[in-house]
Parts: structure tokens; sequence; C-alpha cells
């Protein structure tokens, strides 16, 4: 635990009911990434972590070991988790005071994520993807070049894998169409399931976005109904 | 307006006790000097305040004197009345002027009444009903405080020391919780009604029995309308029936209650409909009466699987939501967890279900009862918990009932202002506070039992007809409620700390808690009646007392009296609740709340704003399972807002200023504004102020 006392950590929810669906969990947010999804929700943690004030991991441990009969996990987001070089550790310390985990990641490191599947180290894996899987779409939502590969390996890695997982793509108004968002649930052949997020323009990164509307709920459903019956067949 | 001649009749006959014959001759009477007769006034005096038949004659005199030197071409009984009045303190008679008032409105108050809605319960709608019951309880009021109780009792209330709730509703005890095996075993027999129906034979009867009973309650009491195990009781009525019958008998009996806007002041019965998915224990091997109120031969413990049936479809109603998908507001479904709960079949699946609908509509009560407690809830969170004897009585369910007759609410911060920080003096000023409640509730009580003593001819008739051998009301059984307002304040006030900031806080505000909960069974035993702490609901009386203690102790008060002090939406936080801005997260509000509870016998919620997120089912019925296993909470419930477009009729979450369908400003937003959910439209300021400073814990429940 001593060695993982330099860890930055950013934030932290004591008590989710939404980052797994039927778990209560925590969730511990991670500085930094290698997307710069203009719509992401998280602004402040990508592009100035330093900002941010650190919270002691011991903190967040003593927290866990009070309620351990409340919180059956820990979420692992960010940011990007998989950034940080000590993260296989930090799982597994989790892991062994007798917590389920979950790894939220865009997918850019297929070879930690394998190394965390095959060590038995993540219950539950949230993978977005964030655009149909063609180089064009994905560079532009991510202003990342050349992950589209490494997207593409990590979905494999997932779909071959027997840990529970899902997609999830978030929808932004003006950036997704229908027509992208069927095309990703096709690209996804295979697939067991593929949430649809609605865009959040709360702290969203690109201050611009602030005064776009999300998109109606009921659009939102019929986009996931659409999506299941494709992935479905 | 009454007339001077209305004064005439009213001695003589002199044994005239019925209202109607004056009424009909007042309409008939011309108000005019015509028929003056002095006499008159000395009877009144002689008769109604015991003035000596000299003095009174004296003072008659004085008072024609008046009249006639004005020169006043039409004079009124109540401006006859007042002169006298007026002539009574003059002769130092105040004891006789008190027995001699007038109780009546301003008529600059009846304008505003009829034009102006009512805030002080966001249940009563704006319209001539409405107004003709804030007009009676306007007068019901004040014979209240001169003629029930005690001058004590009565200025204390009117100082914000403490709050007598429903003085309106002076000659009627406060709730009721009863059986649907009292309508099923004796029909609707009802004294004053004009015809007698047997015992129903189909599941739609038994509804509509079930919902005239319910009114014919609601006219006898102040509050709420329990029912126990409703789902269980409809059953032995819905074998055989086929789904669609049960969910179209579901539908009906939702809105049969959501839609009872015609009762008494336009008023929807307060109803809490009790719910199980098992069959409660204390059932298990009871006769089942069915169709004709006939026993069916079978227990109820048989009826499993069409209770199971009924109680599924009424929450599949409640997800649909009304007409427009708002909320129902009535009738609340409290669902009882319970450890047999987790051992019937199908558990997991009715959780999931019953959560569904906390999210989405935040319809669902959760009520806890561990180990083997069983209890009956309704109110705002009033419950009772069944002893002994309420346990045999379930072998013969149909007596199962249950009344608090008043409920007095002592003002915590209060005590604070007036301790000034010495424990000694806070305690002695608690017992105080709690001794004048308890002579209230004394005071009440020995009016409501001479009111039942004038039994089948008397206005309480109902509550003592004794269809099964005891009065529908058994006076020896009922319960005396005392709650609180303002905990969280009168700690801060005391200690310098709220509850929510710190270990000791919360430890000297279960000291305070415990001593009236000690106070309480001291009474008790001292009277051989059920004194219980409840929390109070305080819809208006958190506003009330802020509003009184901001200008009687205004340097103290308005450093904690909580919201705007400015604009005056001001409010105390209600009961032993945690500030409702605070922000620790859902565990820590229900657990830390939940520590008050055992101390508060007569039932509690947790409230948990959502705002506009809706958590998964999953997620919410992991969390109902940890509350019960882990905390001693005893009731929760989830709060979901939600605007309505008054243009479009949409309905959606969260609040907002305009439609996001139409456009339309013409909204009205949705939510729980103490243990139900109304228009917010109609809250008083005080719960205004308290809404816009609501928590609604999204970090938790939205990403």
């Amino acid at each position: 635990m001593e060695s993982l006392a330099s860890l930055s950590i950013k934030g932290f929810i004591e008590a989710s009911f939404v980052d797994w669906p039927g778990k209560l969990c925590s969730v511990i947010f991670f500085p930094r990434c290698n997307f710069r999804c203009r719509y992401c929700h998280n602004g402040p943690l990508v592009t100035k972590p330093d900002m941010l004030e650190d919270i002691q991991f011991s903190h967040i441990m003593a927290y866990l070991q009070r309620e351990r009969a409340w919180i059956d996990g820990v979420c692992f987001s960010g940011g990007e988790a998989t950034l940080q070089p000590q993260l296989p550790e930090i799982i597994a310390y989790i892991k062994a005071q007798g917590f389920l985990t979950k790894l939220d990641t865009n997918g850019s490191n297929p070879e930690l994520l394998k190394r965390l599947i095959d060590d038995r180290l993540v219950d539950y894996v949230a993978m977005d993807v964030k655009a149909a899987l063609d180089e064009r779409s994905y560079c532009a939502i991510t202003q990342s070049a050349r992950v589209l590969d490494r997207v593409k390996e990590s979905i494999k890695i997932l779909m071959d894998s027997p840990v529970e997982h899902e997609f999830r793509l978030t929808v932004v108004p003006s950036y997704h169409g229908s027509e992208e968002i069927l095309q990703v649930a096709r690209d996804l052949n295979g697939a067991s399931r593929l949430r649809i997020q609605n865009f959040n323009p709360a702290s969203v990164l690109d201050s611009s976005l602030q005064s776009l509307k999300p998109f109606d709920d009921v659009l939102i459903n019929s986009f996931q109904q659409q999506v299941d019956d494709i992935l479905a067949h | 307006m009454g007339s001077l001649v209305e004064l005439k009749e009213r001695q003589a006959p002199v044994d005239v006790h019925e209202t109607t014959d004056l009424t009909l001759f007042v309409r008939t009477s011309s108000e005019n000097l015509t028929g003056w007769d002095r006499q008159k006034i000395v009877d009144a005096m002689v008769r109604e305040a015991d003035v000596p038949s000299d003095v009174a004659n004296r003072i008659s005199l004085e008072v024609e004197d008046i009249i006639v030197k004005a020169g006043i071409k039409f004079v009124t009984a109540p401006l006859i009345r007042e002169l006298v009045d007026a002539k009574l303190i003059e002769c130092g008679l105040e004891e006789a002027r008190k027995k001699h008032t007038r109780l009546g409105v301003p008529l600059y108050d009846v304008d505003q009444m009829i034009l102006h809605p009512n805030k002080e319960n966001a249940n009563v709608p704006h319209c001539p009903e409405a107004t003709n019951l804030t007009l009676a309880e306007g007068i019901k009021k004040e014979y209240a405080l001169l003629k029930v109780f005690t001058a004590d009792v009565g200025d204390a209330h009117m100082r914000g020391d403490i709050h007598l709730h429903d003085l309106g509703f002076i000659d009627r005890p406060y709730c009721s919780g009863q059986s649907l095996e009292y309508i099923k075993r004796f029909g609707l027999s009802l004294p004053n009604s004009l015809s007698i129906a047997k015992p129903a034979r189909q599941p739609e009867v038994l509804l509509a029995h079930m919902v005239k009973f319910a009114a014919a309650l609601q006219s006898h009491f102040a509050g709420a309308i329990g029912w126990d195990a409703v789902n269980l009781f409809f059953a032995p009525y819905l074998e055989g029936r086929s789904d669609r019958e049960v969910k179209q008998l579901a539908q009906m009996l939702i809105y049969e209650f959501s839609q009872q806007a015609v009762a008494r002041g336009g008023q929807a019965i307060f109803t809490d409909i009790n719910l199980y998915w098992e069959v409660p224990k204390h059932f298990e091997n009871v006769p089942a009466i069915g169709p004709g109120g006939e026993f069916t031969g079978k227990t109820y413990g048989e009826y499993e699987k069409d209770a199971q049936r009924f109680v599924w479809a009424l929450f599949d109603v409640y997800k649909e939501g009304d007409g427009t998908g708002r909320p129902f507001f009535f009738p609340k479904p409290l669902v009882h967890i319970t450890e047999k709960l987790f051992r019937t079949e199908g558990w997991q699946d009715f959780l999931h279900h019953i959560c569904d609908v906390a999210s989405e509509k935040g319809t669902t009560y959760f009520v806890f009862d561990r180990g083997e407690t069983a209890k009956i809830s309704e109110c705002c969170r009033l419950s009772f918990k069944l002893n002994a004897s309420d346990i045999e009585d379930a072998k013969s369910p149909w007596k199962m009932r249950f009344s608090a007759l008043q409920n007095v609410t002592v003002n915590l911060p209060r005590l604070g202002y007036r301790s000034k920080g010495n424990d000694t003096a806070l305690f002695n000023n608690l017992r105080t506070m709690m001794e004048l409640a308890v002579k209230a509730h004394l005071q009440k009580k020995y009016f409501i039992e001479s009111l039942l003593a004038l039994g089948d001819t008397g206005p309480l008739a109902l509550l003592t007809m004794s269809t099964d051998g005891s009065p529908y009301l058994r006076m020896h059984r009922a319960s005396y409620l005392i709650g609180m307002v303002g905990l969280n304040e009168l700690v801060k006030i005391h200690t310098g700390e709220g509850l929510q900031e710190s270990k000791q806080a919360i430890k000297f505000g279960l000291k305070v808690i415990s001593e009236m909960s000690l106070l309480c069974k001291k009474y008790s035993e001292m009277y051989n009646m059920h004194f219980v702490l409840e929390q109070t609901p305080a819809e208006s009386t958190a506003y009330r007392f802020a509003k009184l203690d901001l200008r009687d102790y205004r340097d103290h008060a308005q450093n904690f009296v909580r919201g705007d002090v400015a604009t005056g939406h001001i409010y105390y936080t209600n009961s032993t609740c945690l500030p409702v801005g605070s922000n620790e997260n859902p565990i820590e509000r229900v657990r830390t709340e939940g520590l008050f509870h055992p101390l508060i016998e007569a039932g509690s919620i947790t409230h948990i704003w959502l705002g506009e997120s809706k958590p998964a089912k999953e997620s919410l019925s992991n969390f109902v399972i940890k509350v019960f296993r882990e905390t001693q909470n005893d009731q929760i419930a989830f709060s979901p807002e939600f605007t309505n477009c008054l243009a479009c009729g949409r309905t959606v979450r969260g609040l907002q200023p305009t439609c996001p369908h139409c456009g339309s400003d013409k909204v009205d937003g949705i939510t729980r504004i103490t243990g139900y959910f109304t228009k917010i439209s109609s809250w008083n300021k005080g719960k205004i102020g308290e809404l816009r400073e609501r928590n609604r814990n999204k970090g938790f429940f939205a990403k």
C-alpha cells in the first residue's frame, strides 16, 4: 500500500447508484486522458488535472473499510485509468480487500486490458466506443491519430473474454446522427450490449458546447431500442 | 350575516339543540329592528354566561341606550353581542365575556378566502367546497382554543411553543387505520346513511364499499385513512379472475382514490394502502373472508398467489402514472419489507418492480419491519406497531383498527433560545413543554369522550357503532402523538454544531429525543394512556414556528432559521431529519437519520431526493435491502421531481421553468412536500424555501 501512496487520484464518489448496473459502488477518478473528445463531461480532469486537489488513497481505503457492508465494488474511471502505470497494483490491492472491481476505459490500451482480464483483476469492464469504427470518424471525435487499431483490439479482447462487460456510446447532437449510431451497433457485431448515453453539458471540455441541448429522452430510448435490435440479430 | 331575530330564536324554546331549525329560521327572518326585545339580551347573558340577572338587566339597558342614541336603522346580532361584551369587560366580568363571545370571520377574510387558495395544507384545492372547509375550520379552531383547551395550552399554541395540529377538526380524532375485513364481513351499514349494503360479492363492489367507507371516515377523522394488507384482503375475491381483470381492478382502485377531489372540502382522501408480497405471518393461518362475507374455508396463507397478482398489477398502474404521466398522489402504496419477504418466491422480481416505480415515479414507500415487528402505516409517516393484543386481534382481522387522537408538536429551537446553552435549563424546558403537550391531549380526550358519550344520536355516531361488539373507535387503545420540529436547529443553537457536523451533535440530538421518549413512557404509565413520539410531517408547522421565532426571538433566530429571511421563505428542518441541503451520501443519510427512528415509536421516514435522476431499479433494490439489513431506519422513499405542462399536458422529469416540448411557461412542478406528492404551486413559503435547498444527490444518482 505504501507504493500506492504516491498515486494521483483526482476524484472520488463514495456511493454511486449509476456506474455499475445493480451494484452500489465507489468511483475513483484518475487524471489525464489520451483522447480529446470535445464533449467530454470530465473536462477539467483531462485538461488541467493539476488544478484539482489530490485525494489520499488512505482516505479512500478507510472509507471502503468502514462501508464494506454497503459498497459492493469500486469503479476505476477517469480521465483514462489505463494511463496509470500502477493501475494493476491498485486494483489488485482493492480486490484483495474483498471488493469487486470495474474498469472504465476508452480501449486505447489493449495490453493492459488483456493483462487485467488474464490476471482476473476486473469483474466488469465498461468500454467507451466513440464513433463508427473507421479511421476518419474516430480521429475526428477523439482528436487523436492512430488509435483505431488499438480500440478494435480492445473490443476483440473483451468480446472473446468471459468477463462481464458493456460497450457505451455517448451520443451528442450534431456529432452523432441516427445513422452513425446504428453504424456503431453494426460495427460491434457480436457484442452483447451497447449502452446509449446522453450527452451531459456540465463541465464539458469544450465550453462552446455548454449550450448544446442533449437529446430528448424519448429519442435516446428509441436509439437504444434500435441498437438492441441490431445486436440481437 | 346573523340577525337580531337569530338572537331571539336562540332562547325559545329553551331546549332547541338542533342547528337545522335555527338555520331555517334565520333564512326566512328579516334583518331589521322590528321585534327588538331587550329581554332577549338579558336571557342570552344569563343562559350562556351565568351573568346574574340584575347585572344582565342593567347591561341590556345600557346597550339599548347606545343603540337608540346612535340612531342606527339596522342592527345585527353580532353588533349587539359586541356591545354587550364591551359592557361585560367594563363590569370586570372577563370570564362571562369569554363565554358570551361570538365566533366568526371578518368580511375581509372571507373575501380573501373565497378569492385566494389556502396554503396551509397543499392537499386542499381552491374551490367553493374548500372555502367551506376553511371557514368551518376557522370557527372550530377558535372554538377549540376557547372551549376545549385551557388558556395556558391555547396560549402556548398561539405563541408557537407548541403546535396543536388540526384544531379546525377539534371534534374528530386525528387519523385511522383499519382492515378491509370490517366491510367485507359486515357490509356497509353506516349511521345516518339512507340504505344498508350487505357484504360485497364482487371485487368491484368491495372496492365501492371501501371508497365510501373511506369517505365516511374522512368526515370523522382529521387526517389519514390507512388500510392494512389491501392486496391480501382483496385476494379471495380475485380467485379465477384473469390478469386483465385484476389489472382493471388495480386501475379502478388507484383512480378512485386519486380522483376523490369531490369529498370533504374538495380534498382528496389522504389514503394509504399497506401492501405485502408475502402473506404476513400474523395472517397466515387466519380464516379468509370471501364474497358475501362468508368464510371461504381456506386460510389467507392459501391466497398468496392472488394477493401477489394484485400487488403486481397495482404497481403496473403506478408505473404508468395518470393520464398525463404524472405520479399518483394517492393512495400511497406502503410496501412492507420483512424477513419473510426474502423467503418468499419471486421477491427479487417484485423488489425490482417496485424500485422501478420508485425510480420512475417515486410513488413507492419502503416500510421496514425487522425481526418480529409488524405494523400498519399511514399518514406521512405514522405507524402503529402491533402489540400482543393486536396480534390476537389479527385472528379476527375485522377487529383491527388503530387511531391516534391528536398530534401536538414541540418547537425545539425555541427551547434552545430560552435555555442559553445550559443543559439543565434545556431539559427542564423540554419537560415543561412535554407536560403541556400531555395536558393538551388530556383536554382533547375529555372533549372527544364527551361527544362519544352522546352515542348513536351524537355527532360521532359512526365511531360508536358497535357492529362487532366494540365501538369502532376504541378509546382505550388510542394513541396520543407528540412530535417535534427542528431538532437539527436546536442542537446547533445549543452546541454550536448542526446534526450533520459532528458525532457529538448527533449524540446530543439522540439525548434530547431519548428524553422525550422516556417522558412519553412515564406519562403513559401515569395516565394509563398511550403517549408516543411521531416525526411531525410539519408541512406548515416548520414554517409557522420559524416565523414566530423570527418575530419573538429575532436576534437569535435570524441566525438559525433556514431558508431566506429577506423574502420570508423560512423554515426549520423537519423533526429529527438532517438538513435537506447537507451533502452526505444516501447511505450516510439513511443510517444517521435511522439512529433516531427506534426512539420514535409512531413512525419516521427518510426522504432521498432524486431530482431528475433515474437510478437503475437493480441498484435501488440493492440499496433497499442494505437499508433493511444494515440500519435501524423505519421507512424510506425516493422523491423525484416532475414538471407538468398545463398547455400541452405532458409531464417531464426535473423542475423546468418552461415545457421542453412546447416551450410554454405555464408549467407546474410536482414533488413530495413532506410525506406525499403535490403540485408545488400549492406550497406555503416555508416549504418553497426548503425546496430550493434540497440536495438532489446528483453525484450519486446521475452521471
